[in-house]
């Protein structure tokens, strides 16, 4: 069991990927754009974390980048969970340090699937 | 150019007011979906840390498999909210910039009610009446058709 944070500003896809996640017996925690994760992340640590791109205050590639700068997250997984599928965002959630780029809407089979594959 | 044809609004301020109105029309369709899709989803979580510990492994796979289909199919919510929202911010640009649409995220009823309220005073004139009044019935609040339209939501009648 891992300790998760999600992160997205739709209420319904919080909601959503907590129950995916949940489901499979992970731990998870929620935050509504990058300022609230970064200040959650800070308080306690996560096994994983999964964001959302567009979001309020801060999106989630600025997310990746402010936690891969912290020597705490260096080596976790960040994996992006997003609507956005060009090559230019991906490669740009690349360069920032994310672990892997999924497309909504997600499986819940898969997302559990690849979750556990960055743990190991 | 006769009194009337001078009186009336000209073409874009009519398609500006229209525009605004349709923007918020989105608006508030989006505020009132939000809430039940959220609780449809903590309801399938309630439900799925109820049975899941009494379920018998053959019946927990046809749990699960379900739930991932409540969960696949819930996410198109998400997805029109946010189509939604780039045809919302594309109408905002029509909207006349005298009177820019304020943020509406986290608004209570009061202050819908104000913006309706502003909207009317300036749709009045126009040929727009129709757009406003659906406005007022989705939204619910601001009049009183608007409440009665609210509270028959669900009722039922026999004759």
């Amino acid at each position: 069991m891992a300790r998760i944070l999600a992160v997205d500003d739709s209420p319904s896809m919080r909601q959503l990927v907590k129950l995916a996640l949940s489901s499979g017996g992970h731990e998870v925690d929620l935050a509504t754009d990058g300022v609230e994760a970064l200040e959650v992340a800070e308080k306690q640590q996560f096994d994983v974390v999964i964001t959302d791109v567009n979001m309020p205050n801060m999106d989630g590639i600025s997310l990746v980048r402010e936690l891969r700068r912290r020597t705490n997250y260096r080596f976790v997984p960040l994996l992006m969970l997003t609507t956005e599928s060009t090559a230019e965002r991906k490669q740009q959630g690349k360069e920032a340090g994310a672990t892997g780029w999924l497309v909504k809407p997600f499986d819940p089979d898969r997302l559990l699937s690849i979750v556990s594959k960055v743990l190991t | 150019m006769n009194r009337a044809a001078a009186d009336a609004p000209c073409r874009c301020e009519t398609l500006g007011v229209s525009a605004e109105a349709a923007a918020i029309l989105l608006a508030f369709a989006m505020r009132e979906s939000e809430a039940p899709a959220v609780e449809l989803g903590s309801a399938l979580e309630r439900l799925d840390q109820r049975l899941r510990p009494a379920t018998a492994e053959a019946s927990r796979e046809v749990l699960t498999r379900d739930l991932a289909a409540c969960v696949r199919a819930l996410q198109f919510h998400d997805r029109l909210m946010q189509q939604l929202a780039v045809i919302r911010n594309l109408l905002t640009r029509f909207g006349d910039p005298a009177h820019p649409l304020p943020t509406m995220a986290g608004f209570g009823a009061q202050r819908w009610e104000e913006l309706l309220t502003e909207l009317r005073e300036r749709l009045a004139a126009d040929t727009h009446d129709d757009l406003f009044e659906l406005l007022v019935r989705t939204g619910g609040v601001g009049t009183p058709g608007g409440t009665a339209a609210g509270q028959a939501e669900g009722s039922s009648e026999l004759f």
